[in-house]
């Protein structure tokens, strides 16, 4: 079993290094492709200026070393110096914003998978109840009010009339100043992963092993514990990475929201002022991350179940 | 029946079923599946119930055992061991089911849950009913393997459902149904899925447990050959209600049935009796 | 001879699929949920796209007498204004315009790429199949608000690219499940009978396998709408989606939510219509599944 597990974690390993060789390869030719090049914002550089700093971004080189030298570099995990913070290299800048944003990211992804599992197990239990109609309604309401209504909503209500909250800032860390992010964060996920568990777990209690386990004269508790909690997480297991994707977007968001120093909100003012080195560098950044949770979803999913062939 | 009073003082009298009614609520009303049953099992013998699909065959026995879907219920009597298992509280219900009361259905490939291995499977409603440990559960499941001709070695109790054919996740569901040393075993279209040499195996295995352990078996089936090996006594159920019942040889070659006599035409001649 | 076989089995196809219509419409109409959702929708984009006309204001008029005016009957200003005195009713009804006609076309768009990649990998299957699948494997991967926001970034804001950008990254689902369900469909009989009257590979696609992809499509269609507009407006929320003058209703939420301490109204009204418009999708959605694919119990 342990061989044959390593086995399937490499031939994985080898099949993401591709995908994210191609990443790197779209990021790389976007910013050679982009108009408006490093320096059409600024006026035009006397001629020896503009040689020198065409060789500290290695301009002159042919294209294909310069990839080659993008990747060497990645690798060390050096981004490339910012084409705007004139003193601060990408590395540092995203560096600058990783607490932030781990904190926000992890806690929620977290809360996500544990409220909006625990919500929907409880609710396809408990179906057509006054609980599960809540547990829908809430969700519905996670899904259709997008994160910037509901954020402000938030901030509006505790913070404002409340005065229970601030309204922003990150105050290093300060819990309080983490809980209206977080909550605005983590909703649309709980609500999309209730969904989610309540379907997959009536699924389950319908079908024909559970009915044999019913015949066993098992009590509703143990059956649960024991037949039908492991079956009705796996859709949830596969949907890890979407939703850390959909974390990771709504952080870009809610970092703005909240003035949160965090990556993603580095990585909007790159955008707009088009500092392409930082903007490619947080998507390789993301990219990575999202692939290796593409990964570790796969192995926990053939953990979970049996008849995943490894 | 006449004889009724008789068995009940001989104490052979397993399960006693009158005026059974079941119900379902449906969007387009009220369905009713089960139309005044009577009918009882005694010990150490078989039962059959033949009928087309949507006889209600199956939903008799469900709405005995509790298995009946949510919009379901029954009225009626449904007397085990001195308890209306109708009216009776789930609890009380419950604590029959699996130790008394063995139910195997007709699906073998999706009746085990995917995740557990096959001697947990088996394990587990030992030591739920009769509190024992796992080892001594562990070898009841090979004692049970035994009688239905499995190999009772590690490998099977080792391996997930996924990795066993048809035939032998039936005999799994059979081996899970005698854990417990139960008085009546319920079987529902138990061959149906499966091909017909294996399904000769599990109907000899059938007639032993009828014969070795005194077993009281009710086998539902759409299949007349079936119940012809096996049964002592056969229900002729359509559209809910039964047609006609007696003794299996009595049945098959004089019955007094419209719908029995139909039935028993569809059989391609060169099956005897 | 041969084109009247054909006809037979098209025939024999279309059969199955109107009385399969006649049902699903009847039971999408019992839903109660998405037959109010319709109503709620309809009057939306009749509002969005005809109301303009019976109000006063236009979306772009200035009044500096009447900044920040709060919700009221009297002054004309139903939805109340903003900090330049525009009418707010007004520009949640063009930004409504915007919203949904972005959501619609940018929808059809990767509706249009994904079905023609997902018919092509399903039917053709084998190692072009493989590899179509790879790349869609390898671009779902990436975050697709990063990934448009890097396009709208290079490329501009122009609102059409915005179309192109948000189309490309929608068409994965679709691409995804029309592959799914031209694979079994692939295996049924009418297929095996039309290929072996010789009808070529372009017409089998053609007139057996998208007419009966249009079930999933449309619940797909209306489930992916709700996503689009969210998308335009989370990008019209940083600042990088529709420029003005034009507005949607990102822009509008984006606004409001800066001035919600002193002007509530010009958060709660657009995110209202929003709101009320994506959980409508959501419903019709729902209903078209059920209508279509129907659970019992």
């Amino acid at each position: 079993m342990r061989i044959t597990m390593i086995k399937f974690i490499t031939k994985r390993i080898l099949i993401a290094i591709p995908t994210l060789l191609i990443i790197v390869a779209f990021s790389f030719s976007m910013m050679r492709v982009a108009p408006g090049g490093p320096f059409t914002n600024e006026r035009a550089l006397p001629p020896e200026i503009e040689r020198n700093i065409k060789a500290a971004y290695n301009l002159d080189k042919p294209v294909y070393e310069q990839f080659y030298i993008y990747i060497k570099n990645l690798t060390k995990g050096d981004f490339g110096p910012s084409f705007k913070y004139k003193d601060f290299s990408v590395k540092e800048l995203i560096l600058n914003g990783l607490p932030v944003s781990v904190t926000l990211g992890l806690s929620s992804i977290i809360i996500s998978l544990f409220i909006g599992s625990l919500l929907g197990i409880i609710a396809a239990i408990n179906r057509n109840t006054i609980f599960d109609y809540s547990v829908m309604g809430v969700s519905l309401v996670g899904i259709c009010v997008p994160s910037f209504v509901m954020a402000p909503l938030l901030s509006l209500f505790f913070s404002l009339y409340l005065g229970i909250l601030p309204t922003s800032g990150w105050n290093n860390g300060n819990i309080l100043n983490l809980i209206l992010p977080i909550t605005a964060l983590s909703l649309p996920q709980i609500a999309v992963i209730s969904r989610m568990m309540r379907a997959s777990t009536i699924e389950v209690l319908n079908s024909n092993f559970i009915r044999t386990a019913k015949s066993k004269g098992l009590n509703q508790s143990y059956i649960i514990r024991k037949h039908v909690i492991r079956a009705s997480i796996l859709p949830i297991i596969e949907y890890l990475a979407p939703a850390s994707a959909g974390l990771m977007t709504g952080s870009i968001i809610i970092e703005q929201i909240f003035g949160l120093p965090g990556i993603g909100r580095y990585f909007v003012v790159g955008a707009l002022q088009r500092d392409y080195t930082l903007v490619s560098g947080v998507l390789i950044l993301y990219a990575s991350l999202l692939i290796f949770l593409i990964l570790i979803t796969d192995i926990i999913r053939a953990i979970l179940d049996p008849r995943v062939k490894i | 029946m006449q004889l009724t009073q008789k068995n009940i003082k001989n104490n052979s009298l397993l399960l006693d079923i009158n005026n059974l009614n079941v119900f379902f609520n449906t969007p387009e009303g009220t369905s009713h599946v089960v139309k005044d049953a009577n009918f009882n099992i005694k010990k150490g013998t078989c039962l059959g119930v033949v009928g087309e699909s949507g006889s209600g065959k199956t939903q008799t026995f469900f709405s005995i055992t509790g298995l009946l879907a949510n919009n379901g219920y029954a009225e009626g009597k449904a007397f085990f061991k001195n308890t209306n298992l109708i009216t009776c509280d789930d609890e009380t219900r419950r604590g029959f089911l699996g130790k008394s009361i063995g139910f195997i259905f007709q699906d073998p490939m999706t009746s085990l849950t995917p995740h557990l291995k096959i001697g947990d499977q088996l394990a587990e409603i030992a030591i739920y009913h009769k509190k024992i440990n796992k080892n001594n559960a562990m070898k009841r499941a090979i004692e049970v393997m035994d009688i239905v001709k499995l190999p009772s070695n590690r490998d099977i109790i080792n391996s997930y459902p996924h990795e066993l054919s048809g035939g032998m996740k039936q005999r799994i569901m059979i081996a899970i149904s005698l854990m417990c040393e139960p008085d009546l075993i319920i079987a529902d279209e138990p061959t149906t899925a499966l091909d017909v040499t294996t399904q000769s195996e599990i109907l000899n295995i059938f007639n032993d447990l009828k014969k070795n352990l005194n077993i009281g078996l009710v086998l539902i089936s759409h299949n007349i050959g079936v119940i012809a090996e096996t049964s002592n006594e056969v229900l002729v159920m359509k559209d809910g209600q039964i047609l006609e019942s007696g003794d299996t040889i009595k049945v098959l070659t004089k019955p007094k049935n419209e719908y029995t006599k139909h039935l028993l035409s569809c059989i391609p001649p060169w099956i005897g009796n | 001879m041969n084109k009247n076989n054909i006809k037979i089995v098209e025939d024999y196809a279309n059969i199955k699929g109107r009385s399969l219509w006649v049902d699903a419409r009847r039971r999408l109409f019992q839903n109660k949920a998405a037959v109010v959702s319709l109503i709620l929708l309809f009057f939306v984009a009749f509002l969005s796209f005809f109301g303009p006309f019976f109000l006063k204001y236009s979306f772009s008029d200035t009044d500096w007498n009447s900044i920040y005016y709060p919700p009221s009957l009297i002054n004309g200003h139903f939805l109340g204004t903003d900090g330049n005195g525009r009418d707010l009713l007004v520009r949640i009804l063009y930004g409504g315009r915007l919203s949904l006609s972005i959501g619609v076309l940018a929808t059809l768009v990767s509706v249009f790429i994904g079905v023609i990649y997902g018919t092509i990998a399903g039917y053709f299957g084998g190692k072009l199949d493989i590899f179509m699948m790879r790349v869609v494997e390898i671009l779902y991967a990436m975050p697709y608000l990063i990934f448009v926001i890097i396009l709208m970034v290079v490329f501009g804001r122009n609102i059409y690219f915005l179309f192109i950008a948000i189309g490309a990254v929608e068409w994965l689902t679709m691409a995804r499940i029309v592959r799914g369900q031209t694979i079994s469909l692939k295996e049924k009989e009418f297929i095996e009978t039309s290929k072996a009257l010789g009808q070529t590979n372009f017409m089998i696609i053609w007139k057996h396998i998208i007419p009966n992809l249009a079930g999933p499509i449309i619940v797909y269609i209306t489930l992916m709408v709700p996503s689009v507009i969210i998308l335009e407006s989370f990008l019209s929320f940083l600042g990088l989606g529709v420029q003005e003058p034009l507005t949607s209703w990102g822009v509008l939420i984006s606004e409001g939510s800066r001035e919600m301490e002193t002007a509530w109204w010009l958060l709660i009204f657009p995110g209202l219509f929003m709101t009320i418009t994506l959980a409508s999708l959501n419903f019709i959605g729902d209903g078209l599944r059920d209508a279509i694919d129907p659970k019992e119990y």
